[in-house]
């Protein structure tokens, strides 16, 4: 297979571009917040809106929505697309995807690098895939065939997994990269779940990141994950990670410093704590930030 | 392995109610640490946790009304039957009021199922366009104008025990229960249900068919003009108040 460096691949101009370099941290939007959220609004740089919870529906889901975009940017990020699913893509969820994106100006659209669709049934889960040429040629189909019904580059997020394909012939990583480069599609690179993939299948998390594309990261998430015994489960259900924290160290050291959101699913606490952990990450990524602008002037 | 293949055996192990059968190892990695059954085992659990705890959060009444093992127990029989048609997790339980009726539970606890169903397809509802308040009809023209009803309005029949379970009183059986109309709505940001008289769930009804003002105030006629006009007043001035209405259509529009 021929396979040109990721990194030497231009970003079509074609495609709204999406964020560049930039110490912007923010976190996901959780129903628990809403309240709190209507009443003072949030402090971010941007806010990331699971899409499905705002397709076609009004109710005080859409004033949170309204209200905190009139504040922040928001990112969406999907959680049904299945892009390497084999039924088809959605029309009617695409094009009303399409026109929520519209609708407030999306600062991105990304979903998940996975499949969640059988028969025609959503798994409402994120189901690895089987990192193989085939698969690699009808993920970039859809990535393509989404791209343009959206009018728009999808960045595309990394899962955590707990099995292996042996029909796999390349890397998660390679297959990510290969995803992207040939699909022109963008990175949210979601660390914790780098981190928990290699501890479930014992690769270096520190390869997987220096095998990515740098340019195409556009995006990080952070979030926790717990001990399931014998493997590490990621539940977003606790403050990042310390080695996650470490990690996401090497990789704004890669990467630079890149729009952050910190993810938090399961026993969501207080709105103050999220907030304290996207501020541990605007640290970080400022500091990186300072030090790529110092070397560069 | 097709990709399709090896999707299809993925989502029968993550799926299947029985858990993943074993013999797993020819398709996926194993180790000394978990099997490949094992691996796929966290799926599958995953899978099922997830829909278990989606149906649990829109049906809370059924949930504490059957008891959390019985919850449990017929919750899990209707996902291995009817699993996700939507991209949003919580609609999972489109079907569930009627599966409960196949069973031939409780027609209370049926119900109970539609109401919470119905309170769940307010709450997410599209916003209407508009809110008419009483205060900006013209009086004049309001005879002839029919009323287009907000998104989130729905009424139906169940029957009448559902309505005291939701409010936290016991589930009482009956072989032949008694059956009333609701109304199911959101205000504001509030999901709100009441019952309807007979006469109000055929207004109603004309309503959505798109009759005119004066049409469905025909359904208060009784013949005394001293009864019937303030009956008909009190009820269609209650739409405006509750926010039903979104829109009014001069005739012919």
């Amino acid at each position: 297979m021929h396979r040109a460096p990721a990194s030497q691949q231009a970003l079509s101009s074609s495609l709204q571009p999406s964020p560049g370099a930039s110490a912007d941290v923010g976190f996901g939007l959780r129903a628990a917040h809403y309240e709190v959220i209507l009443q003072r609004g949030i402090r971010a740089d941007f806010a990331e809106a699971t899409s499905e919870n705002f397709l076609g529906r009004g109710g005080r889901a859409w004033s949170v929505l309204e209200r905190v975009r009139c504040d922040v940017p928001i990112a969406l990020h999907g959680v049904s697309l299945s892009i390497g699913g084999i039924d088809p893509l959605s029309e009617a969820y695409l094009a009303q995807l399409a026109q929520l994106a519209t609708r407030i100006d999306a600062l991105s659209v990304s979903d998940h690098l996975c499949f969640g669709t059988f028969g025609g049934h959503y798994a409402h889960d994120l189901w690895p895939l089987p990192y193989t040429e085939e698969a690699l040629q009808h993920v970039v189909e859809r990535v393509q065939r989404v791209q343009e019904r959206l009018g728009r580059r999808l960045l595309l997020e990394n899962v955590s997994s707990y099995v292996e394909y042996r029909a796999s012939t390349l890397r998660e990583w390679e297959f990510l990269a290969e995803v992207v480069t040939r699909a022109d599609a963008g990175i949210l690179l979601d660390v914790n779940n780098v981190y928990v993939s290699a501890q479930n299948h014992g690769f270096s998390a520190q390869a997987y990141l220096e095998g990515l594309p740098r340019e195409r990261v556009q995006q990080i998430h952070l979030a926790g994950h717990t001990d399931g015994g014998g493997f590490l489960l990621d539940d977003h259900g606790s403050e990042v990670g310390e080695p996650v924290w470490r990690l996401y160290e090497q990789a704004l050291a890669l990467f630079g410093a890149v729009p952050t959101i910190v993810e938090w699913d399961e026993r969501v606490p207080d709105l103050t704590v999220l907030e304290a952990e996207a501020e541990r990450a605007r640290i970080l990524a400022s500091r990186r930030l300072a030090r790529d602008t110092s070397e560069a002037g | 392995m097709k990709l399709a293949e090896l999707q299809r055996f993925f989502a029968e192990a993550a799926t299947s109610n029985a858990g993943p059968r074993a013999g797993l190892e020819s398709v996926f990695v194993t180790d000394a640490r978990l099997s490949a059954s094992s691996r796929l085992g966290i799926y599958n659990r995953a899978y099922y946790y997830r829909l278990l705890d989606a149906l649990a959060s829109v049906f809370e009444q059924v949930r504490r009304s059957l008891g959390e093992a019985e919850f449990r127990r017929v919750g899990l029989s209707y996902l291995a039957q009817h699993p996700s048609e939507h991209p949003a997790l919580e609609r999972v339980g489109r079907l569930f009021p009627a599966y409960l009726r196949a069973r031939a539970l409780d027609e209370a606890l049926v119900g109970l199922a539609e109401l919470e169903w119905a309170r769940l397809c307010a709450l997410v509802a599209p916003n209407p366009a508009a809110v008419v308040t009483r205060a900006n009809v013209d009086p004049a023209k309001l005879p002839a104008s029919s009323l287009r009803l907000v998104p989130s309005l729905r009424w139906f029949e169940l029957a009448a025990g559902a309505l005291s379970a939701f409010a936290g009183e016991p589930l009482t059986t009956a072989a032949a229960p008694d059956h009333v109309a609701v109304a199911v709505w959101r205000q504001h940001h509030v999901v709100r249900h009441r019952q309807l008289g007979g006469l109000e769930s055929q207004a109603l009804r004309l309503a959505a068919q798109g009759a005119s003002t004066s049409e469905i105030c025909t359904i208060f006629d009784t013949g005394d003009v001293s009864q019937d006009v303030p009956r008909a007043f009190e009820i269609l001035s209650s739409w405006f108040d509750r926010e039903w209405v979104e829109g009014l259509a001069a005739p012919g529009s």
